[in-house]
């Protein structure tokens, strides 16, 4: 019995935890004298939902693109589900689900569009594509053309989930969603995380992404300033409301009522993930945060 | 499965690609019968004017050689120089890069619906309009034949072109033409982001311009104080002209064509 379970544990590990995405020294700049990342190395795996973070700039529009193969980086290298994304590969074209944060929809009612480029994926699930329109209120009759800009962001995001892609990539996908539409976006995400799934979701409205993404990414200078999942930052960090301010904070931001503050996670104290918090303490206190992450 | 070519990737994309570029190219094919049907009632011959019979006493349709050359070129200028415009506009690029059909498939659906289909449904049209007006004429040749007896009935354009063997052995060699105009302005289309016409028509004139420019210069200095010795059993080859005409043009319409290729492998949005 224990060696069947030793080899579940290693099939689970061999097979679901292998990094889905693998960045080696990343160059890339829109011009030579202005980089964006330097030497840039990180890891991503299946099986999470991963918050992309950073201010204005940042270059989480950009290595979102870099990922999906819509740029070419100046140096380093790329490995996205085994393939180098720039090749554009219909094997791994098919795998990837793009929802740009611009996009473009044809004139054409959603039945066509659905008919010319539904049969490219081959997983594509026309019943779960109908449920995600339901559940979007989305009439199926519908012409793209005269659907609001957040009908049609729905619209992209129901049909790049239909597709049943390994690598979701989403930027800025609340923009356009009113209230109701963002809550059902996050239910419908929610909901999509699989085992062999990996799912990129970039934002600067962080709190779109509360209780949502299980793994935060932080852009900032060229490189990547964070990449902690929920549970590690909570281990090591706590967010809480203080009336007064000591040496133990680390960052610190006025409210009404005090200061809301983060600080280490001395006596495991369990608390909630301020995203907002942490990407201003970060952005202010890069220093200090990094030996908690490294 | 084949990530460069896959026939049935490729029908497809033949097929998702009509739903963008047909609508344009319908609207463009009206306008084209649009402007033959125009062109073709002004000028045919009419029992009002005077002038009715062509050279070879047929009735006058010599102006439709111009207008086949003129709104040839236009046609599928416009029509190449369309179709991959959409990669300028950073939205519409995207959907279309992440398209899941390799950049071979995408392509040669460029040349499917640029060389092949714009050219083969000119000649259609061309043929098919010019055909109606011919046998419209024909069934009036009476009413000519009351201006001048000695009229005889137009013919088709394809049949002046088919029955005569010169006149299409000539034409043989500006085979390569009209793929060299569409290959031209389908670089264009995924080289310039904008203005995508304008652009490679002025980046043509100013090419060819200083090519020939080269060309007359270089001429001028190899000849430079030379005299002409004239062989007496020398004879020119005219052919031989007209053979380069056809093995530059096809090698220019390669190499537009790979550099285009290239250039879409290489697009960034």
């Amino acid at each position: 019995m224990e060696v069947i379970r030793i080899q579940h544990i290693l099939v689970y590990y061999l097979t679901n935890t292998v990094s889905m995405i693998k960045i080696n020294n990343l160059n890339f700049g829109y011009s030579k004298h202005k980089p964006l990342f330097k030497n840039m190395n990180m890891q991503l795996s299946n099986g999470h939902i991963y918050g992309l973070l950073g201010k204005n700039g940042a270059g989480k529009s950009s290595l979102l693109k870099n990922l999906a193969g819509l740029v070419y980086a100046q140096s380093g290298t790329l490995d996205v589900m085994g393939f180098n994304p720039v090749k554009r590969q219909p094997a791994l074209l098919e795998q990837i689900c793009f929802i740009p944060e611009e996009f473009y929809l044809p004139s054409v009612k959603i039945d066509s569009y659905v008919k010319a480029n539904a049969p490219f994926y081959k997983n594509f699930n026309h019943t779960y594509f109908s449920q995600l329109l339901k559940e979007f209120d989305i009439p199926a009759s519908n012409k793209l053309v005269n659907m609001s800009y957040g009908q049609k962001k729905k619209f992209i995001i129901a049909f790049g989930l239909a597709t049943q892609a390994k690598l979701v990539i989403m930027d800025e996908p609340t923009n356009g969603l009113d209230i109701p539409s963002k809550a059902q976006f996050r239910k419908i995400m929610a909901s999509v995380l699989t085992d062999d799934r990996c799912i990129i979701i970039s934002t600067h409205q962080v709190r779109d992404l509360d209780n949502l993404i299980d793994t935060v990414i932080m852009l900032d200078e060229h490189d990547v300033a964070l990449k902690a999942s929920v549970d590690e930052i909570t281990q090591k960090l706590t967010f809480k409301k203080v009336k007064e301010l000591d040496e133990s904070i680390i960052y610190a931001e006025a409210s009404l009522s005090g200061y809301n503050a983060v600080m280490p996670n001395y006596h495991n104290e369990d608390s909630k993930l301020d995203m907002e918090l942490l990407f201003n303490a970060i952005l202010a206190e890069k220093i200090k945060f990094k030996p908690l992450f490294n | 499965m084949n990530n460069t070519f896959n026939i049935n990737r490729f029908g497809l994309l033949l097929k998702r690609q009509w739903l963008d570029f047909g609508k344009i190219y319908l609207g463009t094919l009206v306008v084209l019968i649009g402007i033959i049907i125009g062109f073709y009632s002004y000028f045919i011959p009419s029992i009002h004017s005077n002038n009715i019979t062509d050279y070879d006493g047929n009735l006058d349709m010599r102006f439709r050689y111009g207008l086949f050359l003129f709104l040839g070129f236009l046609f599928i200028s416009i029509i190449a120089s369309n179709y991959f415009n959409l990669l300028g506009q950073k939205s519409r690029a995207i959907l279309e890069l992440m398209t899941p059909a390799s950049v071979f498939e995408k392509f040669l659906s460029g040349i499917f619906y640029t060389a092949i289909i714009s050219l083969f449904s000119y000649l259609l049209i061309f043929y098919l309009t010019d055909l109606a007006f011919v046998k419209y004429l024909n069934s009036n040749i009476d009413a000519f034949k009351g201006i001048n007896p000695k009229v005889t009935e137009a013919q088709s354009i394809s049949h002046q072109l088919f029955n005569d063997k010169n006149y299409l052995e000539y034409c043989g060699y500006f085979f390569a033409s009209p793929f060299l105009i569409t290959s031209i302005f389908l670089l264009g289309s995924v080289y310039f982001n904008r203005f995508h016409y304008i652009k490679t028509a002025i980046s043509v004139m100013i090419f060819s311009g200083i090519t020939a420019y080269i060309i007359f210069k270089a001429a001028d200095i190899l000849t430079s104080d030379m005299v002409r010795v004239n062989h007496g059993n020398y004879r020119n080859n005219g052919d031989s002209a007209l053979l380069l005409i056809l093995l530059i043009t096809t090698a220019l319409t390669l190499i537009f064509w790979a550099i285009a290729y290239i250039r879409l492998k290489e697009k960034e949005v």
